[in-house]
């Protein structure tokens, strides 16, 4: 039995890793990549990763990079070879933007090229995709395209491109309960009573899986979102947060 | 003895009489014919080839080096599987030895051998600052011997080559499997001490294999 064994030459430029659809090889030549901090699981050649906050590149940085809330959660991959990432074991693919837009989960988004400018979303966790080039995003099984107007549930959802921001929806019957049992605004669990309305034209990027880990991006995104809150604001929400620790028996 | 994956996910070891094959404990599937499982634990009954008893021992207790395994034997044909982890058949041809945690051995056959060797003994103190560094503890397992292993990944491994017309490969610690053939790690910090010690996992800290070999990297930076 013989096992194929990859060298830079049989490596693919800009391609999956052959039968294996969760690692992707980049061929760099010059051109730097933002890429996702950890992505990064292997490489040939002479690459050097700067952090956004030391790099040689400020220019870039500055005109492509408008979210320092991910700042340290990427690097600049240059230099010359195969760089391959990978992410969590999820599936890989790239996409090409041409003079468009795309909002993407930050914590699916691995890397893309210095001709799209990344932005903060106005959705909590998500990021703005803008301009021209390819960029690469992860997802836990393959991702499906629909268009709207669709409802999905926020954790299948990777992201939409070209059609307006979602807005939440709400199921009926839950809302009727949620009403009459007068919950308190941190009792909603995310179950499947929550769901994003898509209306518009476009296209919604879904994944098969409703899995999603532990957000520390949409974390640090709601941490950022209190600071404009006054001090009874945030002992309202420090209460609330609270009981809703005791509650849950922590 | 074959070894065969029966889906990516799923390894099928055909048993004939007179052969074993030792296995992780838990991992057994199913099974068909008359094949019969003994436990058994990994350092023990075939001795630790160059290493004195005392470093057996603490290699065997230390660092999760430890796994209980189970060993089959009889005819017929065994099917193993361990949390829907992916699993990768490596040939070994005997000229070269195969590095792997030992959590990460699915199946090997019975008469390849394993030993628990300290990581100091490949690389002196910066083996030991590796494995400190990446998690991996002090310990590893070495797997020599002709015969086929199966080893256990999260996302789907595949072997890079290292040395000849490919020169030095860099490996994400997280990321990294495991290495057959005469290879030395390295580790190396290329973004600068700061980033060793500040923020943890990012490509701060690197693995450098060079020499001859080949190295396997899972497309994932999950520890199981």
């Amino acid at each position: 039995m013989s096992i194929q064994i990859h060298t830079p030459a049989s490596l693919p430029s800009n391609d999956n890793v052959p039968d294996n659809d969760y690692a992707f090889s980049i061929e760099l030549a010059g051109t730097p990549w933002f890429t996702s901090k950890g992505a990064m699981i292997a490489y040939y050649g002479t690459v050097q990763f700067e952090p956004l906050s030391r790099t040689s590149l400020t220019g870039l940085v500055a005109s492509q990079f408008s979210s320092p809330l991910y700042a340290n959660d990427w690097v600049i991959a240059q230099g010359h070879g195969k760089l391959i990432l990978g992410d969590r074991g999820f599936n890989i693919n790239s996409y090409d933007l041409d003079d468009a837009n795309l909002t993407i989960r930050a914590s699916n988004l691995l890397a893309f090229e210095p001709g799209l400018a990344l932005k903060q979303s106005i959705v909590p966790g998500f990021v703005t995709l803008l301009g021209t080039g390819k960029f690469l995003a992860s997802s836990n099984g393959q991702v499906m395209f629909a268009e709207p107007p669709l409802r999905i549930d926020p954790q299948a959802l990777v992201g939409w491109a070209d059609c307006p921001s979602p807005s939440h929806h709400f199921d009926a019957g839950w809302m009727h309960n949620f009403l009459s049992a007068a919950a308190g605004f941190f009792g909603m669990a995310s179950g499947e009573e929550r769901q994003f309305d898509f209306t518009g034209a476009g296209t919604v990027l879904i994944q098969s899986s409703e899995k999603v880990i532990d957000d520390a991006h949409l974390l640090r995104h709601i941490e950022s979102e209190t600071q404009p809150l006054s001090q009874a604001s945030l002992q309202q929400l420090h209460r609330s947060i609270g009981a809703r620790l005791t509650q849950d028996g922590y | 003895m074959t070894m065969e994956l029966v889906n990516s996910k799923v390894l099928k070891v055909g048993v004939q009489h007179g052969q074993t094959v030792t296995a992780r404990k838990g991992s057994m599937l199913y099974y068909k014919g008359d094949v019969t499982f003994t436990p058994h634990s990994m350092g023990g009954g075939g001795g630790m080839p160059g290493f004195s008893g005392v470093a057996g021992m603490a290699g065997r207790m230390m660092q999760g080096e430890h796994v209980a395994l189970m060993v089959a034997q009889g005819a017929g044909e065994v099917f193993y599987g361990l949390e829907g982890l992916y699993v990768e058949i490596i040939p070994l041809d005997g000229s070269s030895m195969l590095t792997v945690e030992a959590d990460r051995l699915l199946a090997y056959e019975g008469h390849v051998q394993t030993s628990i060797v300290p990581l100091t003994s490949q690389g002196g103190i910066r083996g030991a600052v590796r494995g400190a560094m990446t998690g991996q503890g002090m310990f590893t397992t070495q797997v020599s011997g002709q015969g086929t292993v199966a080893v256990l990944s999260h996302g789907g491994c595949f072997p890079l080559q290292v040395g000849g017309y490919g020169g030095e490969v860099v490996v994400d610690p997280q990321a990294y499997v495991g290495h057959l053939g005469n290879i030395t790690v390295d580790l190396s910090a290329s973004v600068g001490f700061r980033d060793v010690v500040g923020r943890g996992s990012g490509e701060a800290t690197q693995l450098k294999m060079s020499g001859q070999g080949t190295v396997w990297v899972q497309a994932s930076e999950k520890k199981f």
